[in-house]
């Protein structure tokens, strides 16, 4: 084709900068002129599709249901470290209703994360995959399961991070527990150390958050005999269909992964999953349709977790401004390959001369970490935050105001690249203004009751959000002048159908309810997986395009059809719009009967020269019972710096539940796991506990809602993950500021909070 | 998950002859299917109570107190004014315990015979000392639930949030079976597993409680109920006070405070009650009964922070009383 | 699985009525306003009866041990767990799900409130919201805000659109008082 170039493109992914191809054809869009006005854009719109979602009629990958489907159960590891050495599952073969099992002595090689096989030879966590069966019914296949005899031999263990990382713990791997995952070094910090006027440390501390998503990670799959479908509950079909061909060699061309609706992706159902690659194999072992889904057991054994962190902050002052910091970080990994970065946010967020940062990954013997909303920079910031206001405290600076110190510049620290835009001054101001921070003082003021105290505080949150290429989307009219938007993507809960609508009609000149949007498909164009906050900014600058293209061709064949020159026709509320004339688009369309107008856009590389980032600062107010320990968080204002926003309602949405999703991992949320046994002894809905409808405040929720033109054509960025990382500092602050206690591990329970008031008898 | 039949009885007296061995009677079920799932109970049949006339909801009736049935819905006594005025205590106890559903599901007679949540217990790959294992891996293990006054092999803690306050109330609960009835105190009712007694209660096989029953004078108590969570719905109490007392010319008689979370059985101490009576319920005084009641306290690794939780709460229930 | 219902078999009051099972049993219960029937073991849950043989997957399995609410239906209008809800023991009740809501093509006005106010976001834990939501106000016509948040503590949402779940909740009893 003609006109095609193939581009550099650096895109931020989760706190790191890769570097991607992009092709790219013809030319951008400009940004939308400043001032223009929109009928879709910036526009409060339902959800395309609500009535599905509250009718129960939504399909979710738990829903799919096929002929002749069997249903497959795993049978997981009961010890956190063993060797396999032998299997006999004849008995569970032979139970009637069995169709198939599934080990490491039998099954097909199929590489997963860098193994061969799904079934490890030394099994390491309690979870890990031994077998699995496939039967006619759920019952039969766990029965089954009960039926296969495992001969292991049993290897010391270590599941928790502070063990692991001393001498006496077993060594796991050839190199041993602890790995370099990444270090930086900015000026001279030792010696600004030594020139200081202050120096303030800490040890904080951050427990396994687990995700939880409501439902479970799961796949159907189907074989032909030609193709491979895989229904599953993902946030990047691609890059689970990529998952799947390394794990089955299949071509790409005989595997197609849906996901219509999903139950929720919180950054563990990136990829593919042991779960889907059984059920794959199964389904072409058998000829059968497989469903492999885990149960809340499983799922939080087996599906990943944030990982705990142990961080040693060092941080200096001199003449009222910070000048070194000093951050190393331990993260339990459990047997993950890679970690979450805590000291990304030491890295990037201010501007200060000295620095050094190291962050560490532990093995253990506990379920691998896996992206969790914001991974690292969750458990950074509520580090770091928590304690540039020591620093504060302890210098006399009111800590906002140290901040705004270190906020202002528009420079990325770690690239020295100019910011296309950055707006957290004004962050700053709005949530000031909107808690009070007037009224905040030092030591706190009296609450609601003679033994409660209460407090303000805040954090402020930096995160990548650009986006980038490679994501398309194709835009077709149909005869009747309905149009189908494609794109590469999947919606999560974010609202990503209704907002990619929006762009569409806008772009078209079109009513929303005559966009139909087709996604969770590979058999669709390419898109990027939803997570990194990077969907919005990747593919709809994608569909702006596609839009267009599909709205100057159907012009072109509009002028044909109405015989008029192209120049004088345009697109206007559904009508083609000449001097003097409106004709609707379905009578246009009719007569172009099944000539099929489809309009394809990309998604354009980031500017070579620019820092896309977006910032923002939450603010929160507590009481603290200082009897009882417990915090009532009463108001968290929520202010962020993402671009534009397409579609205010949705966006609030997000950030309610980021919000809200911090307060867990702020104040309740925590994997207990015992030691000596290696068992998680929480991995339920009972004692894992994520916040109820109680445990909410009341959220202020407030945008600069400035289009980032410099950053793509829409000028807007992410937002899935922005309001997940300042919560738990903001509440840690504020409990500071109550009680003149520091909490420096989070979750911030009843307990910790009454032993860190140092009551306990 | 082990098969069973199930019966479904419209009299309580056939449904005592159907209790008999290998059958367990069952209500809303809220507790006993997940034993059944986990394994921890393995019936061969359920016989379902429901069906059963009379035993539902509450009568109050002069001379004879107030009779609750033992399958009145939770949820009637919680959203019950003329209860609520009643037996206040019952309420409060109920509006934090689980949830609508569960309250909707769960009865009286359930609520009182519900297993510990212990997470070793309920693990079915953990043989903990409860289940007839050797030890309780609790005590050295994970136990920030754990119980901190009163345990013996087993440090689980009991779990419902209406017998401590029925207790308060100084509640009998009459238990049928087909040889007969009796009538218990419900603070008798309950057993710390120790020995060959590995258990939580004491209601024998074939038996069922019947109803629940507060006299005239206990309901002319006065009666708090507070309980700590770690999250503001929805969790099993870290701590909770039942306290409750008659109050005449400011001063405090009768003292009953029981605490639930913090033992394996619904804890109360009679001397720190009798240095309650006559008292004007200030804080000294208040603290000072807490201080007696968990004088014996035992914290393990992880629950030293419920000494302090429940001292601060039976001061305010106490102070409650008199407010 | 046959529409129509079949009358109960009435027991004579001095027989004993025998155990039934291990083995499936028939049941016959009203599912959304109709006459349903079943075979299935003792041990089954409503919610497995929902979302297998009838084919009502509307109802989520989150937990299956009665800790999230997804599973949330009303059995004589209360909201109970189907998970923990053994469907022989609904024989002869009458059993609601998100499925019965709408009539006609009509949503139901919490579910139209639930739309207005974007008060799910993945929308698995939306039906048991609902049914939780609707309960209420079949009880309380002008309920209070904290009766609202009270209604749905037993539905967890991960999500985080509680907020919206409250508006959403208060805004269908404001427009079903009307």
């Amino acid at each position: 084709m003609a006109g095609l170039r193939v581009v550099k493109s650096r895109d931020e992914f989760e706190g790191e900068i890769f570097e991607s191809l992009a092709i790219i054809q013809g030319s951008d869009l400009p940004p939308h002129a400043a001032g223009a006005e929109f009928e879709e854009i910036g526009k409060a719109r339902k959800r395309i599709d609500g009535v599905q979602r509250v009718t129960g009629r939504a399909t979710y990958t738990q829903d799919v249901v096929l002929p002749g489907m069997l249903h497959a159960r795993v049978l997981r590891s009961p010890y956190p470290r063993a060797r396999v050495r032998a299997i006999d599952s004849k008995k569970a073969e032979a139970l009637p209703g069995v169709r198939g099992v599934l080990h490491r002595f039998n099954s097909p090689k199929a590489a997963f994360r860098g193994e061969e096989t799904i079934f490890r030879d030394e099994v390491r966590f309690i979870g890990d995959e031994v077998a699995a069966v496939a039967a006619d019914d759920v019952e039969t296949a766990v029965r089954a399961l009960g039926l296969i005899e495992v001969e292991y031999e049993l290897l010391p263990h270590v599941t928790d991070l502070e063990e692991a990382i001393t001498d006496e713990a077993p060594r796991l791997e050839d190199g041993g527990n602890v790995f370099d995952a990444g270090s930086l070094k900015r000026g001279e910090a030792r010696q600004a150390f030594k020139d200081a006027d202050a120096v303030v440390e800490g040890t904080y501390r951050t427990s396994t958050q687990l995700h939880n998503s409501l439902e479970s990670h799961g796949a159907v799959a189907q074989w032909d005999g030609q193709i491979l479908t895989v229904w599953e509950s993902t946030q990047h079909v691609f890059g689970v269909r990529e998952g799947l061909r390394a794990a089955l060699l299949l071509p790409l061309s005989q595997i197609r992964v849906i996901c219509d609706y999903m139950g929720g992706g919180f950054g563990s159902k990136g990829g593919v999953g042991k779960y889907s690659i059984i059920a794959a194999l199964f389904a072409k072992q058998l000829s059968r349709p497989v469903r492999c889904v885990l149960t809340r057991h499983e799922e939080n054994l087996a599906a990943g977790n944030r990982s705990a962190t142990l961080q040693k902050i060092k941080i200096a002052a001199k003449d009222g401004r910070i000048t070194a910091i000093d951050h190393t970080s331990w993260s339990n990994a459990g047997q993950g390959r890679w970690v979450a970065n805590p000291t990304g946010p030491t890295n990037t967020l201010y501007d200060f001369a000295n620095l050094t940062t190291k962050s560490y990954r532990v093995v253990t013997n506990a379920g691998s970490l896996s992206a969790f909303r914001a991974p690292g920079y969750v458990e950074g910031t509520f580090a770091l935050e928590s304690a540039i206001d020591e620093l504060a405290e302890r210098v006399g600076v009111d800590p906002l105001t140290l901040r705004r110190r270190h906020a202002a510049s528009q420079t990325d620290p770690r690239t020295t690249k100019t910011y296309s835009l950055k707006r957290l001054l004004e962050c700053y101001s709005i949530g000031a203004r909107e808690i009070g921070w007037s009224k905040r003082r030092a030591g706190g003021t009296r609450g609601s009751a003679p033994h409660r105290r209460r407090g303000i505080g805040m954090g402020t949150q930096i995160w990548g959000g650009g986006g980038g290429p490679p994501a398309y989307a194709t835009v077709h009219f149909n005869s009747d002048g309905t149009v189908i938007l494609r794109a590469g993507t999947q919606d999560i809960g974010t609202g990503t159908r209704t907002v990619l609508a929006q762009i569409c009609a806008e772009e078209l000149g079109v009513d929303l309810d005559r966009i139909s949007v087709r996604i969770g498909d590979t058999e669709g164009p390419y898109g990027p997986i939803s997570a990194g906050s990077l969907t919005l900014a990747s593919v709809g600058p994608a569909v702006r395009l596609a839009a267009r293209d599909a709205r100057e061709q159907f012009l072109g064949a509009a002028a044909g059809v109405l015989e008029v020159p192209r120049t004088e026709l345009r697109m206007e509320r559904g009508h083609i719009v000449s001097k003097g004339a409106r004709t609707p688009i379905s009578e246009v369309s009719k007569k172009l009967e099944n000539n099929t107008v489809i309009g394809k856009g990309s998604r354009w590389p980031n500017p070579e020269s620019l820092a896309i980032k977006t910032f923002g600062a939450h603010f929160a107010q507590v009481e603290v019972d200082t009897l009882t320990g417990e915090i009532f968080v009463e108001k968290v204002v929520a202010v962020h710096d993402i671009g534009r926003i397409v579609n205010p309602m949705t966006a609030a949405s997000q950030v309610q539940g980021g919000v809200i999703q911090a307060l867990g991992f702020a104040l309740s949320e925590e994997r207990v796991v015992d030691r000596s046994l290696g068992r998680v002894m929480n991995a339920d809905l009972e004692w894992y506990k994520i916040p109820t409808v109680l445990d909410v405040p009341e959220i202020v929720v407030r945008f600069t809602d400035r289009p980032d033109r410099r950053a793509n054509n829409l000028g807007a960025k992410g937002l899935g993950e922005p309001p997940i990382i300042p919560t738990a500092a903001a509440v840690a602050n504020a409990v500071a500021n109550a009680t003149g206690v520091r909490l420096r591990h989070a979750p911030m329970t009843p307990a910790r909070v009454l032993e860190a008031l140092a009551v306990i008898q | 998950m082990s098969l069973f039949s199930y019966a479904k009885p419209r009299a309580l007296g056939e449904a005592l002859r159907l209790l008999k061995n290998g059958t367990i009677a069952i209500a809303g079920g809220t507790d006993l299917v997940g034993l059944i799932r986990s394994g921890l109970a393995k019936p061969d049949g359920l016989v379902d109570l429901t069906g059963i006339e009379g035993l539902r909801g509450w009568t109050r009736e002069k001379g004879k107190g107030l009779r609750i049935g033992a399958l009145t819905p939770l949820s009637d006594l919680e959203t019950s004014p003329q209860l609520r005025k009643l037996a206040p205590m019952i309420a409060e106890s109920l509006r934090d315990a689980a949830t609508p559903q569960l309250r909707n599901m769960g009865t009286v007679g359930g609520n009182l015979l519900q297993r510990n949540r212990c997470w070793y217990f309920r693990d079915e790959a953990v043989p903990c000392w409860l289940k007839g294992g050797t030890r309780c891996f609790a005590v050295e293990g994970e136990n920030r639930y754990h119980a901190i006054l009163g345990a013996a092999e087993c440090v689980m803690v009991a779990p419902s949030d209406l017998a401590p306050a029925l207790i308060a109330y100084d509640a009998e609960i009459e238990i049928a079976s087909s040889i007969g009835r009796r009538t218990v105190k419900l603070g008798q009712f309950y057993i710390t597993p120790s020995g060959r007694q590995r258990k939580e209660h004491a209601i024998k096989a074939g038996e069922l409680i019947t109803s629940v029953r507060i006299a005239d004078s206990a309901l002319e108590r006065r009666g708090a109920f507070l309980k700590a969570m770690d999250r503001k719905a929805w969790s099993f109490a870290l701590v909770s006070v039942a306290a409750s007392a008659k109050i005449q010319g400011g001063k405090a008689h009768d003292v009953r405070i029981v605490l639930g979370g913090v033992a394996p059985c619904p804890w109360w101490v009679p001397a720190a009650n009798k240095q309650l009576e006559g008292s004007v319920l200030d804080d000294n005084a208040c603290l000072a009964a807490a201080d007696a009641i968990l004088a014996d306290a035992q914290p393990l690794r992880d629950n030293g922070y419920k000494v302090t939780l429940a001292r601060e709460l039976i001061r305010r229930a106490l102070r409650s009383l008199v407010a | 699985m046959g529409a129509d219902s079949i009358p109960r078999c009435s027991i004579p009051s001095n027989d004993m009525p025998p155990f039934r099972g291990p083995d499936a049993v028939d049941i016959s219960l009203t599912v959304n306003g109709q006459g349903a029937t079943a075979h299935l073991r003792p041990q089954r849950s409503l919610l497995e009866l929902l979302r297998g043989p009838l084919g009502l997957t509307g109802t989520k399995l989150v937990c299956n041990a009665g800790n999230c609410g997804a599973c949330t239906v009303l059995v004589d209008d209360r909201p109970v767990y189907s998970c923990i809800t053994l469907a022989v023991a609904c024989e002869g009740k009458r059993v609601e799900t998100i499925e019965g809501l709408s009539k006609d093509g009509e949503l139901h006005p919490v579910q139209e409130a639930f739309i207005d106010h974007d008060a799910y976001q993945c929308g698995f834990c939306t039906p048991g919201q609902v049914m939780s939501i609707v309960a209420l106000l079949r009880t309380k016509g002008k309920p209070t805000e904290d009766d609202m948040r009270r209604a749905v503590t037993g539905n967890l949402c991960r999500c985080g659109a509680y907020v919206n779940i409250v508006k959403a909740g208060m805004s269908a009893a404001r427009r079903a008082t009307k």
